[in-house]
């Protein structure tokens, strides 16, 4: 038996890491298209574990939260809907590999007060925010992709 | 008071949106909450957290750049909220954790114009001085407050 504010609980928990997390990606992302020029790249991009530290957060919340009621994510056809989640969680990580493994995040380290980031980092910069919203967007309409008319 | 909510809830749109089952109705009006949410929390937390010494290399003063982008952000959330209460105005008015989150959402608002001001005032490579230093973690603990009141609001 799950005590009353057991979801409720962890859900806070899963909220508050994405809150966090998405702060940094949005301010590293809106840097990189060029709002708040007079930010060095270097020292902005030093947040970047606490977007890891919200990430971590997040991911202990959801797997307590599918662990506690697997029937609610599971069950056909919202299986489809959280696979895609995950699908998209996967294709941020390799956009991030990518970032790391190119030089690209190297570059914008590089990057000064005033300066613009290359349009290969922008490029990264607006997948990354394409593929995290589409997974808050399907975290957030899971529960409804079941209801039936 | 109460017959404008009463009216709204049993108008024809909030019908609509809590009885269709298109994605477009009630799901896109919740995803909308959520991206104003992290769009208005997410980078004043960025903010608060540099104020608090977190990234001391970080210039503070561009980062006044952010706000409009989180005014924004809390506008979206704002506007689909008022939605939200509206179709469903009896029941989420008489939720007990709808007046602590009004009142988290309405301190939220406060410290963010109080922490912009900071923002603004601040010097290249300056210290935050210990009072900035209180409204960054006030508004961390808004948000948090006012994101655990919305949580648990649903399962009371």
């Amino acid at each position: 038996m799950q005590l009353w504010w057991f979801v409720p609980f962890w859900k806070t928990l899963h909220v508050l890491g994405i809150a966090l997390l998405m702060g940094v990606v949005l301010a590293v992302d809106l840097r990189i298209f060029g709002v708040a020029k007079g930010l060095p790249g270097r020292p902005l991009q030093r947040l970047m574990p606490w977007a890891a530290g919200g990430f971590a957060v997040s991911l202990v919340s959801g797997a307590v939260l599918v662990r506690a009621n697997p029937q609610q994510y599971f069950g056909a056809p919202l299986n489809l809907v959280f696979y895609a989640k995950i699908l998209c969680l996967v294709l941020i990580g390799l956009n991030d590999v990518l970032y790391f493994a190119t030089g690209l995040k190297r570059d914008v380290d590089g990057v000064v007060a005033g300066q613009a980031a290359s349009a290969s980092a922008k490029i990264v910069a607006s997948v990354s925010l394409a593929l995290w919203f589409s997974a808050i967007y399907l975290g957030i309409t899971l529960p409804f992709f079941g209801v039936t008319p | 008071m109460m017959s404008v909510w009463s009216w709204l809830e049993s108008s024809a749109f909030s019908n609509w949106l809590k009885e269709s089952p298109s994605l477009l109705a009630y799901p896109m009006v919740l995803f909308l909450h959520g991206v104003g949410l992290v769009c208005s929390a997410g980078p004043s937390a960025v903010i608060s957290l540099r104020l608090l010494g977190v990234g001391r290399q970080l210039p503070v003063a561009p980062l006044d750049r952010y706000f409009p982008f989180i005014w924004i952000g809390f506008w979206i959330s704002a506007a689909s909220g008022f939605v939200m209460v509206a179709v469903d105005a009896a029941t989420k008015l008489a939720n007990p954790l709808f007046g602590v989150k009004m009142a988290f959402v309405a301190a939220s608002v406060v410290l963010m114009v109080l922490v912009r001001r900071r923002v603004r005032a601040a010097g290249a490579g300056a210290r935050e001085a210990s009072a900035g230093r209180w409204l960054a973690l006030a508004s961390l603990v808004c948000w948090a407050g006012a994101i655990a009141a919305g949580r648990f609001m649903a399962f009371l």
